[in-house]
């Protein structure tokens, strides 16, 4: 099982943005403006963790919970590998 | 010496290949290794050296690049929302390349074509078959995590947004391109 705290330090070492300005509610675009650097942090999160995310399960997020959340529910099974 | 049009669209394509090589080598260097991450690097190492061609293309014409703030994939992320794993990646690149082989195509099939831009569109064409050809086959080797359908999906949603990216910019630069656009409906 994927462990939130341990998807959100990944993030922060990636974004190298500091886990106290990672707050749950924080924006992602107010963290990240460039795009592209979003979409490196998703598939860095999904190689990192063994997720598998599609455009759509992103469509919503917002937040850093929203992106943990996504991670976390979208875990790889040994069944789907 | 290059007309301003040309020189525009000219540069437009030499921004398009330097937004393309950054794009992939920041990828690579997010992504494990691995065949994906070999033939991306190869790649992007293409993008960037069809940057170069045009910038001495664009300087044996007797001119200077001009920068410009947009490239054509901005415009697509915009259009088709940002790819979240390496299957959309490979998927909005697939039909971006499909335009872009479609466009220098058309662009050298043009009468009259300054023989320097000819072999400039040549030398590049060549190089963009091997791009379909790799991301094709990684796209089929894909399928077993994605499943068909999806990659499918989501390779029709992409040229959706293509379809819509190039009229846009077609629509804006309609002066600039004119004489493409004609090319085209002649042909």
């Amino acid at each position: 099982m994927i462990d939130p705290q341990a998807v959100k330090a990944k993030m922060g070492a990636f974004l190298k943005i500091p886990l106290e300005r990672l707050q749950d509610n924080a924006t992602l675009s107010d963290l990240v403006h460039d795009s592209f650097l979003l979409v490196q942090l998703a598939i860095e999160l999904q190689e990192e963790f063994n997720a598998r995310l599609v455009q759509e399960d992103l469509k919503d997020v917002r937040t850093v919970h929203d992106l943990i959340h996504q991670v976390v529910t979208h875990e790889i099974s040994a069944d789907d590998e | 010496m290059v007309d301003e049009n040309e020189l525009w669209i000219l540069s437009f394509y030499r921004t398009s290949e330097i937004s393309g090589a950054l794009f992939f080598g920041r990828l690579a260097r997010t992504m494990k290794p691995g065949e994906i991450q070999r033939d991306m690097t190869k790649h992007f190492s293409d993008e960037s050296m069809h940057a170069w061609y045009w910038t001495a293309c664009i300087e044996k014409l007797g001119a200077h690049a001009l920068k410009l703030e947009q490239s054509y994939q901005d415009q697509y992320l915009a259009a088709a929302g940002l790819p979240v794993n390496i299957m959309e990646v490979l998927a909005i690149t697939q039909v971006f390349e499909k335009r872009v082989i479609g466009q220098y195509s058309l662009h050298s099939s043009l009468p009259g074509l300054d023989p320097e831009i000819q072999a400039t569109l040549r030398k590049i064409m060549q190089d963009e078959k091997w791009h379909i050809e790799w991301i094709r086959d990684a796209l089929k080797g894909l399928e077993s995590d994605y499943g068909k359908e999806r990659v499918e999906t989501t390779l029709k949603r992409f040229g959706e947004a293509d379809l819509e990216v190039y009229r846009k910019t077609t629509d804006e630069h309609t002066e600039r391109l004119q004489e493409l656009i004609n090319g085209g409906r002649r042909r």
